[in-house]
């Protein structure tokens, strides 16, 4: 172009802009057109990655070698590689009459349950700093079915029964997680710690009223002071409740409702 | 039960909101049209406590960093002055609650490990004197260095030599994530491109230029 537009003087600095600017939109086109392309193919592979895990059950779980490269492909992509038996036809026909038909049918909907019970594993581990070990049955099914962060198909749609049954499938590896009620709602407690009636009564009350003061101990459970703040001690010292300083007197909250509306 | 009884005749006790902090100017910002969608954690009374146990305050400070960084990424602030703070980051008005400035600082202090980013890194002060300025990274240096190498390169520009004025707001930029970074941290970004060996700074001050590779 500039051989044969031999533009001088006040031309040749449009002609350059024009033309640099021509270049820029080009090369930006050039480069919106590829990132398109890849994030296309990406998604495309991603996906049939995960019919494939899908279809391909039965010999993940027996071929061991298999499982492990399948396991490193998938977890190099992005794919969630325990949505193998994610599927709720299998689940339904065994559901109804509890453990018998677990036993009956075999493999594949225990499979649903222990892998279940995996996932509940991991959400009471990711929390644990947060609220010490004690997690809603509700808060936990909600993760669950959010799946893990960042990774296709994992999200596992399961009831409360479900999640009951995944975490008593859990007894034989030592008992580590318990169901717990407090206040009418039921508590999944991971740390071997055992609540004293005390604890269990102030979570209690904090599930029901969202934060207690220990004056308010004092006052509704006709405690004395010392044995309030002990508790209140001992809860805060095993992070499962958080301090509000910035109250008339020390608040004490229950970390269950940070995520809230999240 | 007796205690059971009077739990239930319990209300909740009132909250009693501080007046508001005052809204003082947030240093370097640009308004974005959208309005920050903050966590439903913000909204929880003791976030704004630091917690006196050690795991729980580990994970506060990881949500208080998530918290900044997003904060500043959305409204495109490069710099956080701990004495004039956003009014609505570090405090919730409607609850009446306020990360004390001693704890902003600790939260700082948190995001300036290397092992956390940076996400933030103090600027020097005058001598003697702690800072009480720093930069939030909403993206490492690395990141900005590349993001403006690869605006050069895509444009066409290596080779050709820009002034640090052209860079931070001129009409070729209007778009970029960089436009209106402060100065000093434009040639901060530009130092990291200049040892890697992509650009050469030269000139003083007000008519300096930059060349790329």
């Amino acid at each position: 172009m500039s051989s044969t537009r031999r533009g001088v003087g006040l031309n040749a600095f449009s002609n350059a802009a024009i033309s640099s600017e021509q270049y820029a939109r080009h090369g930006q086109q050039l480069r919106s057109n590829h990132a398109e392309a890849l994030a296309n193919q990406l998604s495309v592979f991603q996906a049939a990655l995960h019919n494939f895990s899908l279809t391909h059950a039965k010999d993940i779980r027996s071929n061991p070698n298999f499982r492990a490269e399948f396991a490193r492909m998938c977890n190099a992509i992005g794919v969630d590689p325990l949505a193998g038996s994610n599927v709720k036809d299998i689940r339904g026909a065994g559901g109804g009459a509890g453990g018998v038909w677990a036993k009956m049918l075999g493999s594949s909907v225990n499979d649903f349950y222990f892998e279940l019970a995996v996932r509940v594993v991991e959400v009471c581990r990711e929390t644990r700093g947060e609220n010490g070990g004690m997690i809603a049955v509700s808060d936990v099914q909600k993760r669950v079915a959010k799946g893990r962060s960042g990774l296709v198909g994992g999200g596992m749609d399961a009831t409360e029964d479900d999640l009951l049954r995944a975490i008593e499938s859990l007894q034989p590896l030592g008992g580590m997680f318990k169901v717990q009620v407090l206040g009418g709602c039921k508590f999944i407690r991971s740390v071997p710690k055992e609540l004293n009636p005390d604890q269990a009564k102030v979570l209690e009350v904090i599930q029901i009223l969202g934060h207690v003061t220990v004056s308010m101990l004092q006052a509704n459970l006709d405690w004395e002071r010392a044995r309030a703040i002990t508790v209140i001690d001992d809860l805060v010292a095993d992070s499962l409740v958080w301090i509000d300083s910035q109250a008339e007197e020390p608040e004490f909250w229950s970390p269950g409702s940070m995520h809230e509306g999240g | 039960m007796a205690a059971t009884a009077s739990l239930s005749t319990l209300s909740p006790p009132l909250y009693h909101p501080s007046p508001p902090p005052p809204a003082n100017p947030p240093p370097s910002t640009s308004p974005a049209s959208p309005t920050f969608a903050f966590p439903s954690y913000t909204t929880f009374p003791p976030f704004y406590t630091l917690q006196p146990n050690l795991t729980t305050r580990a994970r506060q400070l990881d949500l208080w960093s998530a918290l900044i960084t997003s904060y500043c990424a959305h409204h495109r602030l490069f710099r956080l002055a701990l004495s004039a703070p956003p009014a609505d980051l570090f405090a919730h008005a409607p609850l009446g609650r306020a990360l004390k400035p001693a704890d902003v600082r600790a939260v700082l202090d948190h995001m300036a490990q290397p092992a956390h980013g940076p996400r933030v890194e103090w600027i020097a002060a005058n001598k003697g004197e702690p800072s009480s300025t720093c930069w939030v990274y909403w993206k490492s240096l690395a990141e900005w260095a590349d993001a403006v190498y690869a605006w050069v390169d895509a444009t066409g520009q290596k080779g050709s030599v820009l002034t640090v004025y052209e860079l931070r707001e001129g009409d070729a930029v209007s778009g970029a994530a960089w436009r209106d970074m402060d100065e000093a941290l434009l040639r901060k970004v530009l130092g990291v491109l200049v040892k890697r060996g992509k650009a050469q700074v030269f000139g003083v001050e007000e008519s300096s230029g930059v060349k790329f590779f």
